[in-house]
């Protein structure tokens, strides 16, 4: 009986909140290249603090720390100014679920040689509006064209999903696909770990291993 | 007489493990995709972290309890039904 209620009141909780993204189910890509995709709506929520909802005008993007030039961004200037690229390719969540999306958007790299890499940098740590931050060796961004999202099956970005820019860590596990992303920093500090790292997560999060420690 | 009090004892401890193990199941579960929800419920003793290892590691225990649960459903009313059976026989 008292499962049952506990049980009830989270699926009651889980209706109530969650919000579908229906209108994009008519306009959104659903297959591409012979390949099926799956919908924006196939996404479970569970980010930290929930979706953020950024202003598109005021947004910027910052790309500092070991850099030869800082750099700040609109969100204009990151898609407008830089070569745009296309990828499918498949999110693996640690909770089990996947989903597959025609990611469109810029290479990371693009964005870090404009900067200019000190050749001392050897992470690429990456940190959002709600606080979460992730990091990666900075040769797993420049040699995998690892790009950063600005649209998913054809259509931008809803909050939910991330907007303005999500990460396409291709490989990783599902935590290191970083959304709403504000800044982009070159480190030296190969022992940074980011949010769910430095609660036990593997900092590689490769996903032909477990995910913990 | 003794062999059914027994068999009754064994019964009940492992109905009330199946109980505790599901109750935990569920809210390790609920740990992993409702986190935010139960961390803080938990005075942030359940973590989503800790919710992983433990809902991992209770499926064997889990599921080899609630089979174990079933035979002994099954077999008791096999039993039952036979006793009845034999007991109209007789008479």
């Amino acid at each position: 009986m008292i499962i049952v209620v506990i049980m009830s009141s989270f699926i009651g909780y889980e209706l109530v909140t969650s919000r579908k993204i229906n209108e994009f189910a008519s306009i959104e890509i659903k297959e591409y290249n012979g390949q099926k995709l799956s919908s924006i709506n196939d996404f479970r929520e569970n980010s930290i603090n929930g979706p953020q909802y950024i202003d598109p005008l005021s947004y910027r993007l910052i790309v500092t720390g070991l850099v030869n030039k800082n750099m700040t961004y609109t969100y204009d200037d990151v898609i407008n100014k830089h070569q745009l690229y296309e990828k499918v390719v498949t999110l693996n969540c640690v909770e089990g679920w996947d989903v597959t999306i025609l990611w469109e958007g810029v290479l990371v790299k693009d964005l870090l040689e404009e900067a200019g890499i000190n050749p001392k940098a050897k992470v690429v740590i990456f940190y959002a509006y709600d606080g979460y931050s992730t990091s990666f060796p900075l040769d797993f961004i420049t040699s995998n064209q690892i790009i950063m999202a600005y649209k998913m099956n054809g259509v931008v970005l809803p909050p939910e999903r991330g907007f303005p820019f999500e990460l396409v860590a291709e490989s990783k596990w599902g935590y290191k696909w970083i959304k709403w992303i504000t800044k982009i920093e070159l480190s030296d500090n190969v022992n940074f770990r980011g949010y769910w790292e430095s609660r036990g997560y593997s900092n590689d999060a490769n996903q032909d291993k477990p995910f913990m420690g | 007489m003794k062999i059914s009090q027994t068999i009754n004892r064994i019964k009940r401890v492992i109905a009330f493990s199946l109980f505790v193990v599901t109750f935990v199941y569920i809210l390790t579960g609920l740990g992993i995709t409702e986190y935010r929800i139960v961390e803080p419920l938990t005075g942030g003793l359940l973590s989503k972290n800790l919710s992983f290892i433990i809902h991992l590691d209770l499926l064997i225990p889990f599921s080899t309890l609630l089979a174990v649960h079933i035979a002994f459903r099954v077999i008791a009313g096999i039993y039952s039904a036979l006793k009845r059976r034999n007991v109209s026989v007789n008479s």
